[in-house]
């Protein structure tokens, strides 16, 4: 229900992505594309972000009309789909015409009870729509009938003069609409081209897991306009913030501890939340880094987190004999971090090579999109020992807690460096020693000493503030180089984020603006942020063994 | 990397401009070898060899700057020569696309040889 998004003071961070997207079907903006594909790991935020846009469209706006709606597996009949997506439709538009919550949610009222209203209200193209659709779905038609389902939001906006701005959630499972049996009618998806192509019209569209929702818009007829916004996790000390403010004043953590936590949650709000809410049910009032341990690790194996990797899992996984046998090749490949060709899996596992191929082919459509998460790591691990190797609960908590406490503290350096004078040589001085104290080559050094540089100038360049300081902040583990770098001043606007060909930038007489391109080549990841009145840059660089010297 | 204060320095073989940009190539020295360029193709020198054997940083100033000098040579049909870049330097240009714009040579030799002169 697109309306029961969390309250909006509770909601951290993602003020630039609700701008962004606002923008999308506001009339008066340039809008920078037509459609945008949402894009983040499960868990980041991508529903509540829809749910915070439609918040705030429904009530506050007048014009741009938000329409949401989440595939569910209960709905993938065809002709189920078509009625669900239709009337919800038109549902949410009277709702928000009339700024009547209770219309969004009356799922049962037939459409013609709504006749009155829609009447009442002058709409009578949408009458005629309504006519309309129910021909089509007396007639058996099945793929009219989809397509006027999914043609109903691009025609109202066509005939009622209101933009309406399409928010499509969990598309991945759009992919398995069907006529009587799952996979008897592929395809389906591409009848959205044609609304995609409004422009009154434009779509959000996001599901998990991200490899799978890009290889839909592989299509190139669905891929034309889209753009993509990547929904990045919580910055660390954001994410701190939400978890002492899910924990409550009246509970109190260490903040190294919780920190600590932090980073194993990878600042995914969803881990976040369901971990603070067992915490909370624990009852005490002081939490210690060993309380955090225990609880993270009964969360992983049996708690809420642990309830929903389950419930993907299953999904993704139906044949029941292949679960096992998934759940060691993953294991396998978590503890090895390869992946061997099916013959030698078949040796190392003691499998049968059919069976291995077949496990491999369901591997990659589950695709659990979360590389290097630590969380499901350990929350495969802990099923893993117990259903394959059949350990009791006391020991797979012992084994988790030790890997939880395995993770090695990184090491933090923090500087300010004044804007200008060539303060940025300072930086990449710094960054050149931190380097080379674990051991990195002075080349690979060498790349991100250019980044950095980078960034500084950047940061310099959009300052314009009274406060001429960058704060930089160098955290460093066995896997990995962060760099963070801030400073106030305006926002970089998101033309500068756009990534240009050469030669249409040299034809416009651009000769700048290679900073950020020269940035994303390098590192690995490249994240904007604004944090209250900063900005905030983060880049990092994934360490590869080849990377570190002898 | 060891960055240090910029300066540029220049000798003309025959025909040629040969240019050295030392330490750090950022905004300012930027400029300096902007000029020092443009002061030789008033006296109607054409080609250009830029040595960067002491060049320790290029930024994406600097680099702009690179592809203004670029430009002013095609406009007189001139020819404009990159030596003695580090590996890293040499993958930047890559990395953004411009290596196609300019011509690459290990050393200052070769690029004359190039450029059909022999020094004495
Ligand atoms: N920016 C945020 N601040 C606070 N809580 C958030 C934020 N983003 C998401 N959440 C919460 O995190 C949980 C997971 O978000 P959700 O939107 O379901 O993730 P996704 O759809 O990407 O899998 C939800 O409970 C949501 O309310
Ligand atoms: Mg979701």
């Amino acid at each position: 229900m697109p309306l029961h998004g969390i309250p909006a003071k509770e909601y951290l961070n993602r003020e630039d992505e609700l701008a962004y997207l606002r923008r999308l079907a506001d009339p008066g903006a340039d809008a920078l594309a037509l459609n945008v594909l949402l894009v983040g790991a499960r868990g980041a935020g991508k529903t509540e972000l829809l749910k915070q846009l439609y918040q705030r469209l429904f009530w506050e706006g007048q014009q741009v009309v938000p329409f949401y709606y989440s595939f569910k597996t209960a709905a993938l009949k065809s002709t189920t789909f078509a009625r669900d997506y239709f009337s919800r439709f038109i549902r949410q538009y009277l709702a928000f015409l009339r700024k009547e919550p209770l219309l969004i949610d009356a799922s049962g009222t037939p459409l013609h009870r709504l006749m009155p209203l829609i009447s009442s209200l002058g709409l009578n193209w949408m009458a005629e729509g309504i006519d309309n659709f129910q021909e089509n779905a007396g007639q058996g038609d099945i793929y009219g009938q989809v397509f006027s389902a999914i043609s109903a939001p691009a025609g109202a906006a066509q005939r009622g003069g209101r933009p309406i701005l399409v928010m499509l959630d969990d598309f991945t499972t759009a992919e398995e609409l069907h006529e009587a049996r799952r996979g008897d009618a592929s395809g389906l998806t591409s009848l959205f081209e044609e609304s995609m192509k409004s422009s009154l019209c434009p779509h959000i569209i996001t599901g998990s897991p991200a490899s799978r929702l890009e290889a839909i818009f592989s299509d190139p007829s669905l891929y034309k306009g889209t753009e993509r916004l990547r929904l990045p996790p919580l910055p660390e000390d954001i994410a701190h913030d939400l978890f002492v403010s899910l924990l409550g004043k009246e509970i109190a953590c260490d903040r190294g501890a919780a920190l600590g936590l932090m980073r194993r949650l990878r600042g995914n709000p969803l881990y976040i939340r369901n971990i603070a809410r067992s915490l909370r049910k624990t009852g005490k009032k002081a939490l210690t880094e060993r309380d955090l341990s225990e609880c993270y690790g009964a969360e992983v194996s049996e708690g809420d987190t642990a309830f929903y990797w389950s419930s993907v899992f299953n999904d993704c996984i139906r044949e029941k004999g292949l679960k096992r046998p998934v759940l060691r090749l993953l294991m396998h490949r978590l503890s090895r971090g390869e992946c061997d060709g099916t013959e030698r899996l078949s040796q190392v596992l003691g499998m049968r090579e059919g069976d291995m191929g077949k496990a491999l082919d369901v591997l990659d459509a589950f695709d659990p999109g979360q590389d290097g998460d630590p969380v499901f790591a350990d929350y495969l691990r802990s099923r893993y020992l117990r259903e394959v190797e059949e350990r009791s609960a006391r020991d797979i908590q012992a084994c988790l807690r030790e890997e939880y406490g395995a993770a090695p503290d990184p090491s933090v350096f923090e500087m300010v460096i004044p804007m200008g004078d060539q303060a940025e040589l300072v930086a990449a001085r710094a960054v050149d020693q931190i380097g080379k104290n674990i051991r990195l080559e002075p080349d690979f050094l060498n790349y991100i000493q250019m980044a950095l540089v980078e960034c500084c100038i950047n940061a310099t360049e959009h300052s314009g503030s009274y406060e001429k300081k960058i704060y930089l902040k160098f955290i460093t583990s066995p896997q990995r180089l962060e760099i963070v770098i801030e400073s106030s001043g305006r926002p970089f606007s998101p033309d500068l984020l756009q990534e240009v060909p050469v030669e249409q930038k040299l034809a416009a007489g651009r000769k700048r603006g290679w900073g950020f391109t020269l940035m994303r080549k390098i590192m690995d990841e490249v994240r904007v942020e604004r944090i209250h009145d900063r900005t905030r840059v983060t880049l990092i660089k994934n360490i590869n063994r080849s990377e570190v010297r002898k | 990397m060891n960055p240090s204060p910029f300066q540029v320095t220049s000798r003309l073989v025959k025909d040629v401009a040969v240019v050295y940009p030392q330490g750090y190539l950022n905004n300012l020295a930027g400029e300096g070898l902007v000029s020092e360029c443009s002061r030789y193709a008033r006296t109607g020198i054409k080609k250009v060899v830029v040595n960067f054997g002491k060049t320790d940083l290029i930024n994406s100033i600097g680099i702009s700057l690179l592809l203004h000098v670029m430009e002013e040579l095609q406009a007189v049909e001139g020819t404009l020569c990159f030596t003695d870049m580090s590996k890293v330097q040499v993958d930047i240009f890559e990395m953004l696309g411009l290596s196609k714009f300019f011509l690459f040579f290990p050393d200052e030799d070769r690029a004359l040889q190039f450029l059909n002169v022999r020094e004495r």
